[in-house]
């Protein structure tokens, strides 16, 4: 028995598979501040009384949160001091000294996460190639390190120059912190991000010593009080890159935790696919203050390595600070329901990126909003139900939508109330589409080759005009659509991943040099993974390069041939090379020397099956027809749409749209010329004609 | 071809105009994975702009360096009305030029323009400027003495025909520049970044059953228009002069700036009469240039929120005195034109402070400095150029950012990445303390950049710094930022403008000035002052 838990922003969802039964059950709690660890206790103890399932029955338990992206968001990390080769104190906050808005007079920078005055320089110098030029000056070691204890510094961030090329000085400064002001936290840069580009290697260390000690204590109180609940199994921690780690991995690098909550709804997402035989889908997850997309190609996401976090503007690329880890590739396509809607200076109707987010909230909330937002446009237009919102938890106001679309859209456009609202719901759909095309044509696919899975509160709202646009042909609406995160994290693999920057030319290499890295590298992974029980036979291991011509500065990835490598291996890796940057830039360049950068090992253990016989929900045995209500659609206009209810649809039925689907936590809108069909367990399968 | 007028309402046009937008960005992306020089893959020194077939800019690239964005239009004109007539072009040219002239105002500024065909008509353009690693001539900086000591000219010219490339080019460039696989490299990338847009916008037109993209074009180009006009006509009409003064050699031969600037009604007239002439060293810039540079400042006080086209320069005038700085003529020299086309912002805010004081920011720690580096290292010659930037002006209601690039856009390139291409160790890079022009909002600070030469060979420098005999000028009352410095360790006399040579063992000091207060210092908010006091940026 395995249970997911997922804290977001407002809720905390649960999903517990039962093994013996082969069933999933799931629940949602209020995310409760400043201690999460209570709506987490809440949401289980509901499990227990709810469905009988006591914690300490459980084998396994998996969590992500949002608390780390929170605490750089908000800036309520730790008191975080910097030490870097004296001189250069200051590459932290001087960043790369370029605008992110050329127009923008007025914009701002992002601060530093570590302010000027606890950043320190120790002497010492590394160069490129790994030389040590200075010593470091091991007698200033004890000052710097009263002066960490007077200004109560509760972690600091080492990042030395040149120092992916030779981490001796970082680790004698690690080891001496460790040694001599031992409760402090520290982040080596060597260990957390060993690539050359000295401030996004900063960035990145400052990030994870930022957000170390809360990480640590909740990740410590969350297990002490499922320990002390009786629980007895395997924790594991959901992180960015769609993997799972154990609870000291995530308190060694918090930072790998920014995403994970996107993350487990990607993996969800790559679940799905396996199971419908999709091997290739476009992910839509759309919630009330934002929406994501994301390719999985093949049954596998795709990884970048390029993230920024707390962005100042946040649709505007280089205005975060820049965290290189590897990162299901989501790309942030909207800001959800509570999008605000408004005529601009030249007449034209807009949408975001700001959000009304839940308070106010969008105006039909009633709780005083007066912008018209995405959601109100989706209720006037009779997509949402004003009475059974969040199942009837919420009642929603027409009349108030109605006027806040008529005061600031619909009368300055001179057009009808409905639409503007068809305007909005338009935009918005054709913003993330038009986002979601761009993130995939980059990758040198096409997306009209994918199918559409669509989750998220507001995701089966907007799925359908998104797929649409996108000259998609089927799109899923699966079922657990609002928790569906949290059922990612049961299908992801626990995995270590190895970084190593050796710069070379392919041509020149010393293999043996890198087969020994190679393998070291390896070894760490399988220690890694029996933490985790799990036995190096069952671990898969897989090798990538990033590389590039000899000269540029950007590099793409290939995936290394198997076993011990040599010289014999040179002419394979060079096609693969090419191969994939014809793939992605239609061109290669002949007799270019090629250079390799970063080498990555993941060591990944099996990817747990879940053979789910039968999502339970509610099951009644009323017709799943309600009764039909007005709803707009572009193409018709008004029309008396058929109205379902999503929990009393029989598997295998099949019937046309226009169709609404109601659900506790959102709403499936199905246009026209559409065949909707309900499979075994539940999903709503949506062909779109043409 | 048979066609009726479109008009788009405001829903179709939004949704229109930014995927416009990100065809660009998504060209602009392409062209940076696969280019070799530091200058566009670590420092975004290029532009990409989207053209109607009348050469009229609609849609550019997002985080591009203003002045080309501004110039990628006029060349395409100019190459409809001198050199090739809309009926000439055919699917599968390129043409490429790097005469200032009609171009971004030096040679290695090298402009790409690929004709877009659709269903067999030609519907646009796409055009790349980025700058080359080299173009022979004398190592490109300050300090040449005329027009031909800065390289290759080459005129408006077939790069490709019909698909297939032009070897003679190809072949010549090649045996006349410096590092020749990393400059016909990026020459190859700027023609896949253009292939890139034209591939995008097939299926723009295709996904929305456009034939053509006239209407869509004028629609775009005119809101942008008007909104330019509308921000123009509430500012109160009048003329408004200000005078400045830059380095110029940095040795007694200044520089000095005079524009006057008239809003009347929705238009407004940027004259620099009293300007002086062209200067004996390579700082000149041509009128397109000056143009750029000058109607860039005023989008920024004016319409920073529409996106940029052609319809917003349409009320902007710019005049010089033909020969002048601003306006330079054959054969003057202009490799490091962008120090002079950097300060024109300075006058521009001087002035327009005096009608929209909300709407403009203090002086900056600009130019951008520039640093070429060129030698040997591991067996290989190496053409490095890096950026320094100075501390951002004070605004109206925030003081200015330390250490960032305006009014042009480009990025440092990392120490690490600078020590892997070239024999130096980077000896310290922090921020300058007190360096910053105080005020009601201060200015932001400069920095301090130095290395030492490491190899066994010298390295050429050449140095293009600006503000080392000149300030950052406060407005309204702001003071003036400091002034920077250019040093060398043991010490001896260094340019800075011009080429030198560090010797091996030895050190250049670079420092760079700060940017300008805004506003009466007694009236900066105390708790700003304890804060800068603590974070030890005024001591």
């Amino acid at each position: 028995m395995k249970l997911g838990i997922d804290i977001g922003g407002t809720f905390t969802d649960f999903v517990l598979f039962d093994n013996n039964s082969n069933q999933l059950y799931f629940a949602k709690t209020l995310t409760t501040y400043p201690d999460p660890t209570i709506g987490i206790f809440n949401g289980v103890k509901e499990i227990e009384d709810k469905f009988n399932f006591p914690v300490k029955n459980m084998d396994g338990i998996v969590h992500g949160t949002t608390l780390v992206t929170n605490a750089v968001i908000e800036r309520k990390g730790a008191k975080t001091a910097f030490i870097t080769t004296k001189g250069f104190e200051d590459v932290l906050e001087i960043g790369r000294e370029m605008r992110y808005d050329i127009y923008d007079i007025f914009l701002t920078m992002p601060k530093p996460l570590v302010p000027r005055n606890l950043r320190m320089g120790i002497s010492e110098r590394v160069d490129i190639e790994g030389n040590v030029v200075t010593p470091l000056d091991e007698g200033a070691l004890k000052s710097l390190a009263n002066t960490l204890k007077e200004n109560g510094i509760e972690a600091v961030g080492v990042c030395l120059l040149n120092s992916f090329a030779n981490t001796s000085h970082e680790k004698t400064l690690g080891d001496y912190l460790s040694k001599n002001v031992p409760d402090m936290y520290y982040s080596l840069s060597s260990e957390i991000m060993p690539e050359i580009r000295e401030y996004e290697r900063s960035s990145a260390t400052a990030m994870n010593a930022y957000v170390q000690p809360i990480t640590d204590k909740y990740l410590k109180d969350f297990e002490t009080q499922l320990r002390t609940a009786g629980f007895e199994g395997n924790i594991n921690i959901m992180i960015s890159s769609g993997r799972l780690t154990t609870i000291d991995g995530a308190r060694k690098s918090p930072i790998h935790l920014l995403e994970s909550g996107p993350a487990g709804g990607a993996m969800a997402g790559v679940f799905y696919g396996k199971h419908l035989q999709e091997e290739n889908l476009l992910c839509f997850d759309m919630g009330g203050t934002t929406a994501k997309a994301c390719v999985i190609y093949e049954g596998k996401p795709e990884i970048t390595n390029h993230f920024e976090a707390g962005r100042v503007k946040r649709f505007k690329k280089g205005s975060g600070l820049p965290v290189r880890i590897p990162v299901i590739d989501l790309i942030e396509i909207g800001a959800g329901g509570g999008s605000i809607a408004r005529v601009n200076n030249i007449g034209l109707l807009t949408v975001g990126p700001d959000s009304a987010s839940s308070t106010p909230g969008p105006a039909c909330y009633n709780l005083g909003g007066e912008d018209p937002t995405v959601t109100d446009a989706d209720l006037v237009l009779g997509y949402l139900n004003a009475d059974y919102f969040l199942g009837g938890e919420m009642k929603l106001s027409v009349e108030a939508a109605r006027k806040a679309i008529e005061n600031k859209l619909a009368k300055p456009m001179g057009i009808s109330i409905e639409e503007a609202a068809m305007g909005v719901h338009r935009i918005v759909n054709e913003n993330m589409a038009n986002a979601a095309r761009v993130h995939v044509l980059e990758k040198g696919m096409d997306p009209r080759h994918f199918n559409m899975i669509g989750f998220g509160g507001a995701g089966p709202v907007h799925s359908f005009g998104v797929a649409r646009l996108l000259n998609t042909k089927r799109l899923i609406i699966p079922v657990g659509a609002g928790v569906t995160s949290a059922i990612g994290f049961l299908v992801s693999p626990v995995a270590s991943e190895k970084i190593h920057s050796h710069i070379s030319e392919l041509k020149t290499l010393d293999w043996n040099e890198v087969n020994n890295f190679l393998s070291d590298m390896e070894e760490d992974g399988y220690k890694f993974l029996e933490k985790s029980n799990i036995d190096r036979k069952d671990a898969i291991i897989s090798r990538v390069v990033e590389m590039r011509y000899y000269g540029q500065g950007h590099e793409i990835t290939i995936d290394l041939p198997e076993g011990k490598l040599s010289d014999s291996d040179v002419a394979e890796i060079q096609a693969r090379f090419v191969k994939e940057y014809e793939f992605r830039y239609n061109r290669s360049i002949e007799g270019m020397r090629m250079e390799m950068v970063t080498w990555r090992v993941v060591v990944e253990g099996p990817t747990p099956e879940m053979k789910v016989k039968q999502f339970t929900t509610q099951v009644g045995e009323e017709d799943a027809f309600k009764g039909t209500r007005k709803v707009y659609f572009e193409e018709t206009g008004y029309l008396d749409c058929p109205v379902y209810n999503r929990y009393a649809l029989k598997p295998d039925e099949k019937f046309d749209g226009p169709a609404i689907i109601e659900e506790t936590e959102s709403t499936t809108v199905i246009g026209v010329n559409t065949t909707i069909q309900v499979d075994k367990n539940k999903n709503i399968l949506i062909d779109l004609h043409l | 071809m048979q066609q009726t007028a479109t008009t788009f309402d405001p829903i179709a046009l939004s949704i229109l105009w930014s995927r416009l937008i990100s065809i660009v960005d998504e060209a602009g992306t392409t062209l940076q994975r696969t280019s070799f020089s530091t200058v566009t893959r670590e420092s975004n020194d290029f532009a990409v702009v989207l053209m109607d077939k009348k050469g009229r800019s609609i849609a550019q690239s997002s985080v591009s360096v203003p002045s080309f964005l501004g110039v990628l239009p006029i060349l395409t004109k100019a190459l409809l009305k001198d050199y090739f007539p809309l009926d000439t072009w055919k699917e599968g040219d390129v043409v490429m030029t790097n005469d200032p002239w009609l171009c971004a105002g030096h040679k290695p500024d090298i402009g790409i323009v690929s004709p877009i065909f659709y269903k067999g008509y030609i519907i646009g353009f796409i055009g790349t400027i980025a700058h080359s690693p080299d173009m022979g001539g004398q190592l490109w900086g300050a300090g040449t003495r005329d027009l031909y000591e800065e390289g290759l000219m080459v005129p408006p010219t077939k790069l490709m025909s019909q698909g297939e490339p032009n070897e003679t080019l190809f072949n010549i460039l090649e045996h006349n520049v410096r590092a020749a696989d990393q400059t016909v490299g990026d020459i190859r990338a700027q023609v896949a970044a253009n292939d890139q847009g034209i591939k995008s916008l097939m299926k723009l037109m295709e996904e929305n059953d456009l034939e053509d993209l006239q209407d869509l074009s004028d629609a775009v180009i005119n809101a942008s228009e008007k909104a330019m006009r509308e921000a123009l006509s509430a500012a109160p009409d009048g003329s408004y002069h200000y005078a400045y003064d830059t380095d110029g050699d940095g040795r007694g031969v200044g520089c000095h700036f005079e524009i006057t600037i008239t809003i009347k009604g929705d238009k407004v007239v940027a004259d620099y009469t009293g300007t002086s002439g062209a200067h004996y060293m390579s700082i000149n810039a041509v009128l397109n240039y000056a143009f750029a540079y000058t109607a860039y400042p005023i989008k920024c006080a004016f319409s920073p929120d529409v996106p940029n086209n052609d319809g917003s320069f349409y009320p902007i005038t710019v005049t010089a005195p033909k020969g002048c700085l601003v306006n330079a003529q054959k054969p003057s020299p202009l490799g490091a034109r962008n120090v002079t086309g950097n300060m024109l912002h300075s006058v521009v805010f001087g002035a327009l402070a005096k009608a929209v004081p909300n709407q403009v920011q203090a002086d900056c720690g600009s130019a951008c400095w520039c640093i070429v580096l060129n030698g040997e290292h591991k067996g290989k010659e190496f053409v490095e150029y890096f950026f320094l930037n100075g501390g951002y002006g004070a605004r109206p209601t925030m003081d200015g950012e330390h250490v960032l690039s305006f009014p042009t856009n480009v990025a440092n390139v990392p120490i690490e990445v600078l020590e892997t291409d070239v024999a130096v160790l980077v000896t310290e890079k922090s921020l300058l303390p007190n360096s910053a022009g105080n005020g009601e909002f201060r200015g932001g600070l400069g920095q301090r950049f130095s290395f030492k030469n490491i190899g066994e060979k010298p390295i050429n420098v050449s140095m293009v710094a600006e503000k080392t005999v000149t300030a950052s000028k406060g407005i309204l009352g702001g003071e003036d930022g400091s002034m920077g410095s250019v040093k060398i360790v043991p010490e001896r006399e260094f340019p800075s403008k011009g080429l030198g040579k560090l010797f091996p063992g030895e050190e250049l000091i670079l420092t760079l000035p700060g940017g300008a207060g805004y506003g009466n210092p007694a009236d900066r908010d105390k708790a700003a002052i304890a804060e800068d006091k603590i974070l030890g940026y005024i001591s």
